[in-house]
């Protein structure tokens, strides 16, 4: 049995006089891919910016309920929130690289949380990471050019390098595939597998073959209620709520 | 289904799906019931008429066939319509065996002399109306998606057992009587066994309907009748 990473019980997030959430209750396994579905609007991403305390850079917004990670209160306020992101790395929807060298992109991250204090270390982090995100043999011989001069698959992988330089245990991925091209995501995809052997992966994605072929858990939302969470063989073959069957099957009006 | 696919034509591609399976389906039971009246009544004369409706049959098949790559290609079904995808292309297996087994009783009534003993002819003619019993209810309960139907059709194929074991009884017991039954009666013998064959494919079909109404294949083993030996 899988260990739990992170825990939502009763988790309520507000922006403004909106409620975003409704009383989620989720559990992410430790080295599993959870997938995150459900129509734009219903709380997917907000959910995993909770899991870094992404949601406190907006002013409006108020989380209430619990949210864990090992049994430590993600939203305790004494929290060093550096700290936890160190923990918790993230890839977006659009690929970011910083506008430096693809070398400075990957050890911008170890030298300001103080990893890699030697020239020899930083090369070794940066070697590591994109060996890690299978862009190594791609870009080794051109570390000085700008990270904003590679394909935009490549640059979603140097941004999951960039994630995993820092050394976390948890990567939030918002829809990590969708500006990319068939054999860009085929990539991402084969890295995510790989890179569940170390790292607990939480995915949000409109592809349901996406959220297929890479997890092991699934969960639907809707409205800002989680409607369904299970195995995703289980949820895509043969989902136990009406509402989940009819957004996996494309009868949503 | 009370909601409809947000695509029209995706919802379409699945009733026109369902359609098919069904035109196949009554087919398969005309051929089959066609097949059984010839080998009652020695009727020869229907032989090629139901060699010809095993064709239609077949191309229902591969047009069932093609309905399935194109949905699975283009749509890329989930939860229902994946269930009701992958069932459809193996009901549209299991009525073709069928077929295949009514055409081959159809060829079987040529070598039959036209005086057979009524008793002889009366326990198949029986073994033939349970089958046909079976595979029009089986067939119901696909259109309605009737789970508890489907699996008493499981459970009855028990009895398509025991008449099989009973009809071959009495083909070896004519049999014993004169050698010179013993041409046409191995005939005999072998359209009992493709009865109880096309028995078999109907709870195939039962089981595909169980998985496609609730998700779970039916758990246990089948109770089964009197074992024949092969």
């Amino acid at each position: 049995m899988s260990n739990i990473k992170i825990k939502s019980k009763n988790l309520d997030v507000f922006y403004g006089d909106k409620q975003a959430l409704f009383d989620v209750n989720l559990d992410l396994n430790e080295k599993e891919v959870t997938a995150l579905i459900g129509p734009s609007g219903c709380g997917k991403s907000t959910f995993i910016r909770c899991i870094n305390r992404m949601n406190d850079v907006i002013d409006i917004c108020k989380v209430t309920g619990n949210i864990e990670m090992d049994g430590m209160d993600i939203n305790d306020k004494n929290l060093d929130v550096v700290a936890l992101r160190e923990k918790v790395g993230m890839v977006f929807q659009k690929p970011n690289p910083f506008p430096k060298s693809i070398y400075d992109n990957i050890s911008y991250g170890p030298k300001i949380h103080g990893k890699g204090e030697t020239k020899s270390e930083l090369d070794e982090i940066v070697e590591n990471s994109l060996r890690k995100s299978a862009l190594w043999e791609e870009v080794k011989d051109r570390l000085d050019e700008p990270g904003t001069s590679l394909s935009g698959g490549q640059q979603q992988r140097l941004c999951i390098a960039r994630a995993i330089s820092v050394n976390p245990e948890v990567i939030l991925m918002d829809e990590p595939c969708s500006a990319l091209d068939p054999i860009a995501t085929a990539k991402i995809e084969e890295l995510i597998d790989e890179l569940k052997k170390t790292y607990t992966i939480v995915i949000v994605t409109h592809s349901m073959a996406q959220a297929v072929r890479v997890s092991q858990k699934t969960g639907f939302f809707h409205l800002g209620k989680l409607i369904e969470v299970g195995k995703t063989e289980k949820v895509f073959k043969n989902p136990d709520n009406k509402m989940t069957q009819d957004y996996i099957t494309g009868r949503f009006g | 289904m009370s909601n409809e696919h947000t695509v029209k034509s995706y919802e379409e591609e699945l009733q026109f799906l369902k359609d098919s399976l069904i035109k196949m389906g009554s087919l398969t039971e005309s051929q089959l019931s066609d097949a059984m009246d010839a080998v009652i009544k020695v009727d020869k004369d229907s032989i090629d008429k139901i060699i010809k409706s095993d064709e239609e049959i077949n191309k229902f098949r591969s047009k069932i066939d093609t309905q399935i790559m194109n949905l699975l290609v283009k749509r890329a079904p989930m939860a229902i319509d994946l269930r009701e995808t992958i069932s459809s292309l193996k009901i549209s297996q299991d009525l073709e065996r069928i077929g295949d087994l009514s055409k081959s009783n159809a060829k079987k009534v040529k070598p039959l002399p036209l005086d057979l003993p009524d008793e002889l002819l009366g326990n198949l003619k029986r073994l033939g109306e349970l089958v046909m019993k079976q595979l029009n209810d089986v067939l119901d309960s696909y259109v309605n998606k009737n789970f508890d139907k489907a699996k008493e059709v499981w459970e009855k194929d028990e009895q398509v057992d025991d008449l099989t074991y009973i009809a071959m009884e009495s083909v070896i017991d004519f049999l014993s009587k004169d050698k010179k039954n013993l041409d046409f009666s191995t005939h005999l013998i072998f359209a009992t066994k493709n009865l109880e064959r096309a028995g078999d494919h109907i709870t195939n079909i039962a089981e595909t309907v169980c998985y496609l109404v609730k998700g779970e294949y039916l758990k246990g083993s089948r109770p089964k009748g009197k074992v024949i030996h092969e």
